[in-house]
């Protein structure tokens, strides 16, 4: 076979229309996914921004009204009753299941048999929608027929209490049953995270004389770093966006003591027909969800293993 | 292989193409398929119709008994139903989109007032005049939907809040239904002493259920004419009568525990709860709207005949006892339907016969579909329970002779509605004053009127 300098040329040409062709074949597969996600989640997105400046029932056409929802909402007592809770949802979820996953992944990462048991168990209540979750607690708090009433009547008293229903329980209360579905979660999570962290670490930490709490220190948790800090951010943006179990539960209640941001919102658009005023709302949380992924990215250029 | 391979390629490429075209495809227009429906020799035209969302036994009898009755009497029209979930927020999308079937069905008066401020529900003044249903529909009901004059809506539903009780807990204690406060009072002592709940009521899983009591202590304490005057502006909601009111319901709720023995026990009462205590006799009373003849026939059905209702008390000397109106839901035209004169008709078929009507509505135990006509003791199938019977008849004549109050959710803008039973538990939790209550409640007013959102009151 002879080469000629034309065959070459045209050897390297369709070369790099093959190259070309490569590059450019992924994205055509994700063609449709990204115009789905265009028409459904980025053109909504950017146009409530739009409405988050008008004065909208949600039928009809928008009237523009500037900053009016902005100032109104900065007035609000009901709009910081609901952000506080969002802050106070969140530092719960930062601290209780996380040291309950760790807690949980730590002990089971030592237990060879009957691991897939455990694992199984505490995963279940994360794969039962929150409905179905919600509704079990209901009946198992419920005033009449619960377990609390039922164990009043035999003596045990402390039990029976409105959870759901006092002002100063009902955000933990929710908290509680948000938490006993999410963390089993995060025990699976940070399981298969221990197991990728080199088993020789432990050894060496071992033979200088480390003991459990040593060995979960300094090399446990430095070893899963990455996945820790990621369920850390995805935990403050889920904190801000919380609705279902608040909504199932208490709807916000009672006398807002439960409420947040997405519920409130939720009110305002629905019940109140003021799209506009709770697309306001909205915008807050999305704020605060680009100040977690701000933080997240700021990290990484720090040169952080997250 | 390179052959399979690009084949495979090929056929990847096509199911992409096909995909993005099926998803690009047009929606259909409501009513824009008037031509034959597949194996009909006749062109019918379709008209389309999204309802709220029912158990799927009741789904069916509604198929056979409406939609089948319409779509024989009717052969150059089909008739479609579709039980919708979240009917209202899916509707609003859709009616917004110029989309959406061609009955446009509203959860009241207040949401069909928005359809029509967008122009997106057609007039009906012309259709009213041709089927005559002014004559057919009781006058408050047939003025809920008019709006400046003009009618928009029919009301598909009517309700009013009742006192249901437990018959054999009222005779063991040598009962009767209370009709006055100082009646009501002696009733819940003797309750409570008995070591019963007064009122089984909780507002678990529906919130709002706070306006009930809200509107019921309006209307029992203030007085319908005094509510009257609050609707169309003629007296602030700052008034001491409205004030009087809030702050009986309060006391009733937080100091005397008449609402599920405590207010945190009305924090966590759910409708099961509710009827379950009422049912097995651990309580009394119950107050609920009309609906609640679902729940009763449900919970009670071990003991069907252990349940009644009554009228609600009057809570003031002067004020007389009455039936609360309310509106449940709407239906109009809408604007795009391509088939106006085909929908009025499916609409006329709503109120053109009362014994029908009143079968369709018993299929839902007369909790929904219970439209607003004037019913005779002939309409009713001979199975229907006497007590339901009993109920239209009296609501008819009642309301006829004017002792009729006003619901919040028919006859209160959304905002002002909103704020009513979401602010009252910071009222019931001490963290609110009742005038600072009332005081946010007439601000709201003023702004709905300002910006001509307040639903139409039918004059007195």
């Amino acid at each position: 076979m002879t080469v000629t300098p034309a065959s070459l040329v045209r050897a390297t040409s369709s070369q790099k229309r093959r190259n070309r062709w490569r590059a450019l074949r992924p994205w055509f597969f994700l063609a449709p996914l990204l115009l789905l996600n265009l028409v459904v989640i980025i053109t909504p997105s950017l146009l409530s921004v739009r409405y988050a400046f008008t004065e909208w029932t949600g039928i009809g056409p928008a009237r523009y009204i500037g900053l009016a929802n902005f100032q109104e909402m900065l007035a609000d007592p009901v709009f910081y009753r609901a952000l506080w809770n969002n802050v106070r949802w969140t530092l719960i979820f930062l601290t209780v299941p996380v040291m309950m996953g760790l807690l949980g992944a730590s002990l089971l990462s030592s237990i060879r048999r009957g691991q897939i048991l455990f694992r199984t168990l505490y995963f279940i209540p994360y794969v039962i929608a929150s409905v179905v979750n919600a509704y079990i607690w209901k009946l198992i708090l419920n005033p009449v027929f619960g377990i609390g009433p039922w164990l009043a009547e035999r003596g045990i008293p402390w039990l029976d209490i409105r959870f759901f229903a006092r002002t100063d329980t009902s955000l933990y209360a929710v908290a509680f049953v948000d938490n006993w579905h999410f963390w089993g979660f995060l025990v699976v999570l940070y399981l298969a995270a221990m197991h990728a962290v080199d088993p020789e670490l432990y050894e060496a930490a071992r033979i200088e004389g480390a003991n459990r709490w040593h060995e979960f220190w300094h090399v446990t948790l430095p070893g899963i770093r990455p996945t820790l800090v990621f369920t850390l951010l995805m935990i403050m943006i889920w904190s801000f966006l919380v609705f279902d179990y608040i909504y199932l539960l208490t709807g916000g209640g009672p006398a807002h003591s439960s409420e947040v941001l997405a519920t409130l919102t939720y009110s305002t658009a629905f019940y109140s027909l003021r799209v506009g005023y709770a697309t306001a709302i909205a915008l807050t949380m999305t704020l605060f969800s680009a100040i977690f992924i701000g933080m997240f990215v700021l990290l990484r250029r720090l040169g952080w293993e997250i | 292989m390179r052959h399979k391979t690009q084949s495979l390629q090929s056929l990847s490429w096509l199911l992409v193409v096909v995909l993005m075209l099926a998803g690009c495809a047009a929606p259909t227009a409501p009513g824009a398929q008037p031509g034959a429906v597949s194996g009909d020799a006749v062109a019918k035209t379709k008209i389309v119709w999204w309802t709220e969302e029912v158990e799927p036994e009741l789904q069916e009898a509604f198929q056979e008994q409406f939609v089948g009755a319409f779509n024989q009497a009717h052969p150059d029209i089909e008739l479609e139903v579709i039980f919708q979930q979240n009917l209202n927020d899916v509707l609003r999308t859709a009616i917004q989109a110029g989309e959406g079937p061609d009955i446009v069905q509203t959860p009241g008066p207040g949401f069909l007032l928005e359809y029509q401020r967008a122009g997106l529900v057609l007039p009906l003044n012309e259709f009213a005049a041709q089927y005559g249903w002014k004559d057919k529909i009781l006058p408050w009901a047939y003025a809920s939907g008019t709006l400046g004059g003009t009618l928009y809506g029919l009301p598909l539903t009517f309700e009013s809040m009742i006192l249901l009780y437990n018959t054999r807990v009222f005779q063991d204690l040598g009962l009767t239904p209370p009709t006055n406060r100082a009646e009501f009072e002696a009733t819940a002592a003797a309750l409570q002493n008995a070591g019963l709940l007064v009122i089984s009521y909780g507002n678990v899983g529906w919130q709002p259920t706070n306006e009930h009591l809200i509107g019921i202590y309006l209307n029992a304490f203030a007085g319908s004419d005094a509510v009257y005057e609050g609707l169309i502006g003629k007296r602030s909601w700052e008034d001491e009568l409205f004030a009087g009111a809030i702050d009986l319901l309060t006391k009733d709720m937080t100091v005397n525990g008449y609402f599920a023995g405590s207010l945190e026990n009305y924090y966590s009462f759910d409708w099961q709860t509710m009827f379950s205590t009422l049912a097995s006799g651990k309580a009394g009373m119950m107050t609920i709207g009309t609906w609640g003849f679902r729940g009763a026939a449900e919970y009670f059905a071990d003991n069907p005949n252990e349940w009644d209702w009554a009228m609600l008390p009057s809570f003031r000397e002067g004020v007389p006892q009455g039936f609360d109106l309310a509106v449940g839901s709407t239906v109009s035209i809408n604007a795009a339907s391509k088939n106006p004169e085909a929908v009025a008709k499916v609409l006329d078929f709503l109120f053109n016969d009362p014994s029908r009507a009143a079968r369709i509505a018993q299929i839902f135990s007369f909790g929904e579909f219970v439209v607003p006509i004037e019913f005779d003791a002939e309409d009713f199938p001979s199975d229907v329970d006497p007590r339901i019977a009993r109920f239209l008849t009296e609501f008819a004549d009642v309301t006829a002779e004017g002792r009729y109050g006003y619901t919040t959710w028919t006859f209160w803008p959304a905002e002002a509605e909103t704020q009513l039973w979401k602010d009252i538990e910071l009222v019931w939790a001490g963290e609110m004053s009742i005038a600072e209550y009332l005081a946010k409640h007439q601000s709201l007013w003023e702004k709905a009127r300002a910006e001509n959102a307040v639903p139409p009151i039918p004059e007195r």
